[in-house]
């Protein structure tokens, strides 16, 4: 589903975020970009997304080396991808309801097709009853899910999350690593940048470790180190 | 396709709410602007219809009896022509019945009573003389008195002192007019430009969501190049219903100057002040597209 073949990246001569980093994600397959903060896992993730170009190497997306994808393709590649960050992203004048559609509804999608699609994810999520809240009438945890509802109402082939447990307190990130999990199992592949130690031990997926923009541990079913 | 352009309208009508100072501001400037542009160039019809009679060099009329006949009009037209080297016989320009009509029209559109003393029976007919270049004006006169004695010549004239400053004047102003135009016009470009600017700097969470989610650059840009277009347009219909509002007003006013005030000939009529409103329109809407167009692409990028 993913190819990186000695991808490097740097943003001036001084900082190299990523250097000769060569992996395969499988299709549905979970994986954790684990590593300090700078160390490269956030670079990684926009150059799956192509908001991101490497100096060397190349990024394959669904069969498609992106590097060499014309600007105008790119959107249509990023509707095969969801986005969930740390600090969710939500559009503070819209309601949950709102949030969600907007993803369809900028991509051209009917409007009876919002209507059906969105509820059946906000029910997915768990937030069933709340679709008419702002997002400031919501906890942390519940606009991390209406975050996550919008990045996989488009049915995507992927899921990129960076730090989505960040803000997060123990308990609450849990119910958000189940939620990903559920997503993960429809067959949809999941890539997650932490250093949350605690869900990485928990979750016991595929661990792979930057240090300083280098590829350092690529491991199945692995743990936080 | 029905969704998509509801969101673009919708998008388009709330940013314009959202910036109403901004959005009002952009608009009075490009339509002042815009109709300056329009009373510039009502401004110049109207020195241009004053001075239609002497435009192309013409320097001497000599007026001929509306029941001259061919042969009569003939032994004018021998006598002009037999000194080549005082009149530029190639220029020499005859106007028949509907050409007089026609420039007279023009001549007293802001004098509806002369205007209608004249008809087909008793309008003369003209000859429009170009003198040759270097030629002195006494030399002129001294030749338009032996063409005053002709058959059928009414009279002959030449443009008045008052005619000539008209003519310095009417390039003098005109100039200076687009020049002011132009600067106006350029601030209506930034103004809408900063307006564009603010609007997508408000929503620059909202871009950045929409990039992620796959929307086009296209559908981002969409309602903020339509907000600077309709400024654009607004501005333009604005100016345009001032300008007609004030071609009225003065053409009302005019008919109470004198005759003799030569202001008839300042008054534009006919399908001119609509060919005017048609490009301030153009321009207001060209004015709103530049502004938004190279704002929405300069800062898509959020």
């Amino acid at each position: 589903m993913i190819k990186l073949e000695n991808v490097t990246k740097s943003y001036s001569t001084e900082v190299t975020a990523l250097q000769d980093a060569s992996f395969d994600v499988a299709k549905a397959e979970f994986v954790f970009l684990v590593g300090p903060s700078g160390s490269g896992k956030s670079t990684l993730l926009r150059l799956m997304n192509r908001e991101e170009k490497p100096e060397k190497g190349e990024v394959w997306v669904a069969g498609r080396n992106i590097n060499e994808m014309p600007d105008a393709k790119v959107p249509h590649l990023r509707r095969n991808i969801g986005n969930i960050f740390q600090d969710y992203k939500l559009l503070p004048n819209k309601t949950v309801f709102e949030n969600v559609a907007f993803a369809l509804e900028v991509i051209g999608r009917p409007k009876h097709v919002i209507r059906q699609q969105v509820p059946a994810v906000l029910d997915l999520v768990g937030l069933a009853g709340k679709q008419e809240r702002f997002p400031h009438q919501l906890s942390g945890g519940e606009q991390q899910r209406v975050s996550i509802a919008r990045a996989f109402v488009n049915r995507p082939l992927i899921l990129l999350a960076d730090e989505p447990t960040g803000n997060l307190d123990p308990s609450t990130g849990e119910g958000i690593m189940r939620l990903l999990d559920r997503i993960n199992k429809t067959g949809t592949t999941v890539v997650m940048a932490t250093h949350d130690q605690r869900i990485v031990n928990m979750m016991r997926k595929r661990v792979i470790q930057l240090d300083r923009g280098i590829i350092v541990r690529d491991q199945a079913r692995g743990v936080y180190e | 396709m029905f969704s998509r352009l509801s969101y673009t309208f919708r998008e388009m009508w709330a940013s314009l709410r959202r910036n109403l100072t901004l959005t009002l501001a952009a608009i009075i400037t490009s339509s002042v602007s815009l109709l300056l542009f329009g009373l510039t160039l009502l401004i110049q019809q109207g020195f241009e219809n004053q001075l239609s009679q002497w435009e192309g060099g013409v320097e001497m009329i000599v007026y001929v009896e509306n029941d001259a006949s061919p042969a009569q009009l003939d032994v004018v037209n021998q006598a002009l022509g037999s000194t080549p080297d005082v009149i530029d016989v190639a220029k020499l320009r005859y106007l028949d019945i509907p050409a007089s009509i026609a420039e007279a029209q023009r001549l007293f559109a802001g004098d509806p009573e002369t205007l209608q003393l004249l008809n087909e029976q008793n309008i003369p007919t003209q000859f429009k003389v170009v003198p040759v270049a270097g030629t002195s004006p006494e030399l002129l006169t001294q030749l338009a008195a032996n063409f005053d004695t002709l058959p059928k010549v009414m009279r002959v004239t030449f443009p008045s002192d008052q005619i000539k400053v008209l003519d310095s004047l009417s390039g003098f102003i005109g100039v200076r007019l687009y020049l002011i135009t132009g600067f106006l016009l350029v601030s209506a470009v930034l103004l809408i430009w900063n307006t564009i600017r603010t609007a997508m700097f408000a929503r620059r969470r909202e871009i950045e969501v929409m990039k992620l989610v796959g929307a086009t650059n296209w559908f981002i840009r969409l309602p903020f190049m339509l907000e600077g277009l309709l400024q654009g347009l607004v501005g333009g219909v604005l100016a345009s219903g001032l300008m007609l509002l004030f071609n009225a007003n003065w053409t009302s006013g005019v008919q109470d100057f004198p005759s003799e005030s030569g202001f008839g000939a300042f008054v534009v009529t006919g399908g001119y002040p609509l060919w005017i409103v048609f490009w301030i329109i153009l321009l207001g809407m060209l004015v709103g597209a530049i502004g938004s167009g190279t704002a929405a692409t300069r800062f898509l990028d959020v």
